[in-house]
């Protein structure tokens, strides 16, 4: 039983979050896990829609999710998120793309701010496979089609009045059958 | 003139710089920010509470921003697999039982307490301890600080459970901080530093609204010692002086990278929403019994004269 840390305030994370982090396997072990998911973080807030293997994916999305929190809760003068934001972005223009085009596009939102998308598997196995990781907003046209709501578009309502007649209709003949069949009994 | 130890106060920035708190380096808590307010100040002042309003229009009170650190216990284990929201919010339920019976006070690693247990094997039936509080962990009603001392020249340690139905009393003698939050290395340290008197009277607070710290270092006696503190990177101890390659062992060993690690300072806290919703629920009846107790205690003293 342990309490909680105290001396660094975070915000919520909108993604879902494993109780253990993924351990990537690399030569310099885990010194050499938070390099390659630098180059991951640095390379999705550059391009805005990155792809490459799940694993490595998941893990970058909490990474980044966090940096872009952090950065909206204190700011560009807070020391210790402009550090954050030194380590984790190998490119320094990146760190000013952070505090003056994603923290404006990202302040209002009550959703995440990056979304995970599973991408082809190239290969047949029993493997994660590659994924999509994009920072939401991007100028890119979506990779999966919106999703409305058709319910009350005309041909959906004409189509479910026919389904409710034809049940009824079903209905009425089945009543009329088994009473005819409790007549003749 | 008496020439006193200088005891650094520590200051508190406003909402949206408290966690400045651990950040801020020594030299740099001179200067000058707002004050906090603890338990005691918070009644006094004439809007203890942060009225926000919310969408619809009525107010939502939220807890001041210090809570976290007056009651840490409130806050539940950060480890994931072990939340179960319904317990936590039991737990708090009867969190604030205990409290409504017994005073239990604002305290910090560092600080000098006595606590009476009721003990049945005791000529008195109550057994009094006095001792320095050098650690303090758990979360709901297993809450606990760590209380040492040193007695005829044996260093005695005792673990204390803060809601436990057997404590009878919790005091503060002297309320301060120290530089670390662990104050394990009293036990390598010399003894004059972990001994106070068992008679100990609470001492009057300089300042009421501001909680000191103490930047005392502390000397310890040469090795073998329990562990490694050259490994620990603390603040509260005087040079180690130890041969080269002790410094050199810890280098090679160490994990520079935990300092960036952001998804593991995120598994080991409760973000700031969820906090904020804990403290909003408690608040109002942790304000209620510490304007109980004040009136009580004035009521007391009233009596005397």
């Amino acid at each position: 039983m342990n309490q909680a840390d105290l001396s660094k305030l975070v915000s919520a994370l909108r993604i879902a979050v494993k109780p253990k982090p993924k351990l990537l396997s690399c030569p310099e072990g885990p010194a050499g896990r938070l390099k390659k998911l630098r180059a991951t973080v640095t390379a999705l807030v550059k391009y805005e829609r990155i792809e490459l293997n799940y694993p490595r994916a998941e893990e970058a999305q909490g990474y980044a999710e966090r940096l872009i929190s952090d950065a909206i809760r204190n700011g560009d003068c807070h020391k210790h998120t402009m550090e954050m934001a030194d380590y984790w972005l190998n490119e320094k223009q990146l760190v000013h793309k952070l505090f003056k085009v994603l923290v404006p596009r990202y302040q209002n939102y009550n959703s995440s701010f990056t979304r995970l998308v599973l991408g082809p598997k190239t290969y047949p196995g029993y493997y994660a496979g590659t994924a999509i990781l994009e920072l939401k907003g991007n100028p890119f046209p979506a990779l999966q089609p919106e999703t409305h709501n058709y319910h009350f578009w005309l041909h959906n309502v004409l189509l479910e009045e026919a389904k409710k007649e034809f049940r009824s209709a079903r209905e009425e003949r089945n009543a009329g059958t088994t009473e005819s069949v409790t007549a003749e009994s | 003139m008496l020439r006193r130890a200088v005891l650094q106060t520590f200051r508190q920035g406003l909402a949206q710089s408290f966690f400045k708190r651990y950040a801020v380096s020594l030299t740099e808590t001179t200067v000058t920010h707002q004050p906090i307010e603890t338990s005691d100040e918070a009644g006094e002042r004439t809007v203890p509470t942060q009225k926000t309003g919310d969408e619809s229009g009525n107010t939502v009170v939220v807890a001041p921003p210090e809570f976290r650190f007056i009651y840490p216990e409130f806050l539940p284990d950060p480890a994931m697999e072990r939340r179960n929201r319904l317990r936590e919010k039991l737990e708090r339920m009867d969190m604030l039982q205990r409290r409504s019976v017994i005073e239990i006070p604002e305290f910090y690693t560092g600080s000098i307490m006595a606590v009476t247990v009721a003990d049945a094997n005791s000529p008195n039936k109550f057994a009094r301890f006095v001792g320095i509080c050098i650690q303090r962990g758990g979360s709901g009603l297993r809450a606990w600080f760590i209380l040492r001392n040193v007695v005829d020249k044996q260093g005695v340690e005792i673990l204390y459970e803060m809601y436990c139905p057997l404590i009878q009393k919790i005091e503060v003698l002297r309320l301060e901080r120290r530089l670390d939050e662990s104050l394990l290395y009293l036990r390598d340290a010399l003894p004059e530093y972990s001994t106070f008197p068992m008679d100990m009277e609470p001492e009057r607070r300089l300042n009421n609204s501001v909680v000191p710290i103490n930047p005392l270092k502390v000397k310890l006696r040469p090795r073998p010692w329990l562990e490694r503190w050259e490994r620990q990177n603390l603040q509260g101890v005087e040079d180690l002086n130890l041969p080269q390659r002790f410094y050199d062992r810890a280098e090679k060993v160490a994990k520079p990278w935990e300092k960036y690690d952001l998804m593991l300072h995120y598994r080991k806290t409760i973000p700031a929403e969820e906090q904020e919703k804990i403290f909003a629920e408690v608040h109002s009846q942790l304000q209620q019994q510490e304007l109980k107790r004040k009136l009580r205690r004035r009521r007391g003293s009233d009596n005397e004269y």
